[in-house]
């Protein structure tokens, strides 16, 4: 049994020079996914295998996203046929738009960098908060609950969890628990979502109590892997416990934590329905991301320029998700 | 044995291909019955009371003529009518609040004509006034029906609290600053606002703008003829801000930015509330009473005065707005549904609920529930001048656009002209 393996791999690497007459070695049989060595039949096997997840994917994802980025170029109607090319217009009008982009003052304002904001906020609260919690919880006895607890929120939909924070925001102090907090105190109320300067942070926090028993589940899964010895032999060597996490746990963790950021990431760049549900955007276009101006856009403004407006997102996404899958990629090669 | 089990696979991924694009290919093409299917489905907006009013409507139609009506509700009615255009699955029935829709619609040849469908122009005009029958009209043909009106020229105040400070209903718009000004000496926050969802701000908007700059001047601005660079839009903004400002405020400007519209109803007519006075349409009297308190007495603790008059020289336009039945298919029961809507009988029914009013001329007074409903009827049915709320007119992503620009407008005075000449930019392309 043990000889296979061995073979094959011989002939691997005899295949490397180009040379080297081919040799005739026993094959192991019934072995998918190498349609090199494969017979006709077994490459048949695998295109049927593999064709349901192709005309899945070709029906609603292919089509779908060729049909957008063709739609980017039209002005289009309510029924979103390819009415009035428009070529580029679209495109332009979005970052003419100064509610979409506006670079006009410092710190520019508009969608695009609110979400420059979620992404560097909220990714990195959530990373810390998850990490942190991870870390604390591992050494106390009612771990799991207070795991469960953190985890709630993510069985909570972003429109509950919107509605939610909107009670908890709210200006008049006899129904906000923030405001009836700072009333108690003596302080004035402050009008969390009304306000330009606050409304985005406190939409990102409400947020990010939403996702960080995410980060946290699986930073936490994560860190119980990690040998003990490991751990045991840098206590034994006396290393500190500040030291045991910034040199073992952290290096250790790095593959789950770009696994998280990369979630982390896509969902910020897709964030719409709690801003939707919080403040429809305003005060203003103040709280507008990008996927809140596709949405309205597509639907109450021209389909074009909607899509125009995915693409810009499919470019945004598309680059990290190339990475993430490169790291996958070397991740395996190295275990 | 290994050989068959690859065909069944190969099979069954074929059959899985052909299935799914036999399902695309259908669901794009099917046609509507041209005969009475026995159900129709009704699509549009409403929630709550104004659903279950209409609820009431369709359950003694079904009663009357045995076909039934499937109710959908859709808040969010122009994305989910768009989509399920698209997808080739129309209701049969909508109810549509916005005559801008109605016309994108009709324009694009989506809704079928009345008059083809047996409710001739003579039939409506017995039935409805001349400024009902033109919101439903789109390029010389009949296309809605006026399901419900309401007014948005309504101020709300508490009767008592009135009494306590002695003061009393202004009648121009003077006399509502010195009432403002005079509750906040006597220690009162004079008024409160839901300006966080901005339509409340475009209706305050529409209100001012049409007894400044006069209803000729309202419509253009509406429909594009009428830059928003003209003089008169920035006054008009700028009167406005006369009461909406920190001073007057409940939460000042930013507590009013970050307080919903029927939060903003809590604020003078909930348990304890502080503030004084509410401006927006009749339906606020509907949501005090059932959902914010239900302790109110109506003309006690919770009534109504009409907005007041500015520039005497053009009185007191009503603005206001209305929803329009509008079908999407052509056959028996739709026929039925529409004729039954438009009927007299269907408008008693519905407003003796007490959450609408009708625009149909044949309800009588008598049939509404109470004070507060019977006010804005007679208001609405009194107006010289009615005016459609002008953001529902304003074609594509404007209407947001301008609900925005206002909030902005209340937190930033300074820069309303530099706004409105981007905004004018916008529009221009839109028109």
């Amino acid at each position: 049994m043990t000889t296979a393996p061995v073979a094959r791999r011989a002939l691997s690497l005899l295949s490397l020079s180009a040379q080297a007459p081919p040799i005739q070695v026993p094959q192991p049989k019934r072995r998918f996914g190498r349609s090199r060595e494969g017979s006709l039949k077994e490459r048949l096997q695998g295109i049927a295998f593999a064709l349901p997840a192709i005309a899945v994917l070709c029906l609603f994802v292919i089509y779908p996203a060729y049909y957008t980025v063709r739609l980017a170029f039209y002005k289009s109607d309510f029924l979103f046929s390819f009415t009035n090319w428009v070529g580029l217009d679209n495109f332009k009008d979005l970052f003419e738009d100064k509610a979409f982009f506006d670079v006009s003052e410092f710190p520019p304002s508009g969608a695009v960098f609110n979400n420059v904001r979620w992404v560097i906020i909220y990714i990195s609260l959530c990373l810390i908060l998850g990490l942190a919690l991870a870390v604390l919880t591992i050494r106390v006895r009612y771990e799991s609950f207070i795991k469960s607890i953190i985890f709630i929120p993510m069985a909570i939909s972003a429109t509950a969890v919107a509605v939610i924070w909107l009670l908890v925001y709210s200006p008049n102090a006899d129904i906000g628990t923030v405001n009836a907090v700072i009333n108690a105190f003596g302080g004035n109320p402050v009008s969390w979502l009304g306000k330009e300067s606050t409304v985005n942070y406190a939409i990102i926090v409400a947020y990010v109590w939403a996702s960080t028993g995410f980060a946290m589940v699986v930073l936490s899964a994560a860190l119980k892997g990690i040998p003990t010895e490991i751990l045991e032999a840098a206590r034994v060597d006396g290393a500190g416990e500040w030291s045991i996490f910034r040199r073992i746990m952290l290096p250790m963790l790095s593959l789950p934590i770009s696994v998280v950021t990369v979630w982390l990431f896509i969902n910020v760049i897709k964030v719409f329905d709690i801003i939707y549900v919080m403040t429809a955007g305003g005060p203003g276009t103040s709280s507008r991301v990008i996927a809140y101006t596709m949405f309205t856009e597509t639907f109450s403004g021209n389909p074009g320029r909607g899509a125009a407006v995915a693409v810009i997102m499919l470019v945004l996404t598309v680059p990290v998700m190339i990475l993430n899958i490169r790291r996958f990629k070397s991740e395996r090669v190295m275990t | 044995m290994k050989r068959r089990s690859w065909l069944v696979l190969l099979a069954v991924a074929l059959t899985a291909i052909v299935a799914s694009f036999a399902a695309t290919g259908y669901g794009g093409k099917a046609k509507p019955a041209a005969k009475s299917a026995g159900t129709i489905e009704v699509l549009s907006l409403w929630g709550g009371s104004e659903k279950d009013a209409f609820i009431k409507v369709t359950t003694a139609f079904t009663q009357k003529t045995g076909i039934k009506v499937e109710y959908t509700t859709a808040r969010d009615f122009v994305p989910v009518i768009r989509t399920r255009l698209a997808a080739g699955n129309p209701p049969e029935v909508a109810i549509i609040p916005r005559p801008g829709v109605l016309s994108d619609l009709a324009k694009q040849g989506a809704v079928k004509t009345l008059s083809s469908m047996g409710l001739t122009n003579a039939y409506m005009k017995a039935r409805y006034g001349p400024a009902w029958i033109k919101l439903g009209t789109v390029g010389g043909k009949l296309y809605g029906v006026a399901a419900k009106a309401n007014s948005k020229s309504v101020v709300w105040y508490r009767p008592d609290q009135f009494k306590k400070y002695k003061v009393k209903p202004a009648k121009t718009w003077a006399q509502l600053l010195t009432l403002t000004k005079t509750l906040k000496a006597k220690g009162a926050t004079p008024w409160a606002a839901g300006a966080k969802d901005s339509w409340t701000l475009t209706d305050w908007f529409e209100n001012v703008y049409a007894r400044t700059a006069g209803p000729t001047k309202y419509q253009g601005l509406f429909s594009g003829k009428v830059k928003f660079t003209d003089p008169s839009v920035g006054r008009a903004i700028r009167q406005m801000l006369q009461i909406l400002n920190n001073k007057y405020l409940a939460g000042g400007v930013q507590g009013a930015l970050g307080t919903a519209f029927v939060d903003g109803i809590g604020r003078v007519f909930g348990a304890g509330a502080k503030a004084q006075l509410y401006f927006e349409g009749g339906f606020v009297g509907g949501i005090a009473l059932q959902q914010v308190n239900t302790k109110l007495k109506a003309g006690v603790t919770i009534n109504s005065f009409p907005f007041p008059t500015i520039n005497p020289k053009y009185d007191s336009p009503m603005v206001g707005g209305g929803d329009l039945a509008a079908a999407f298919k052509d056959n028996a029961d739709v026929r039925a549904f529409l004729q039954y809507v438009s009927s007299a009988e269907a408008g008693r029914i519905w407003v003796s609920t007490g959450a609408i009013v009708s625009p149909n001329k044949q309800v009588k007074k008598t049939a509404y529930p109470n004070l507060l409903v019977r006010a804005e009827a007679a208001q609405v049915a009194g107006a010289k001048v009615f005016l459609f709320d002008g953001s529902d007119l304003l074609p594509g992503s404007l209407a947001d656009d301008w609900g925005a620009l206002l909030q902005n407008a209340l937190q930033k005075p300074g820069t309303i002209n530099s706004l409105l000449s981007d905004y004018q930019k916008k529009a221009a392309k839109e028109f």
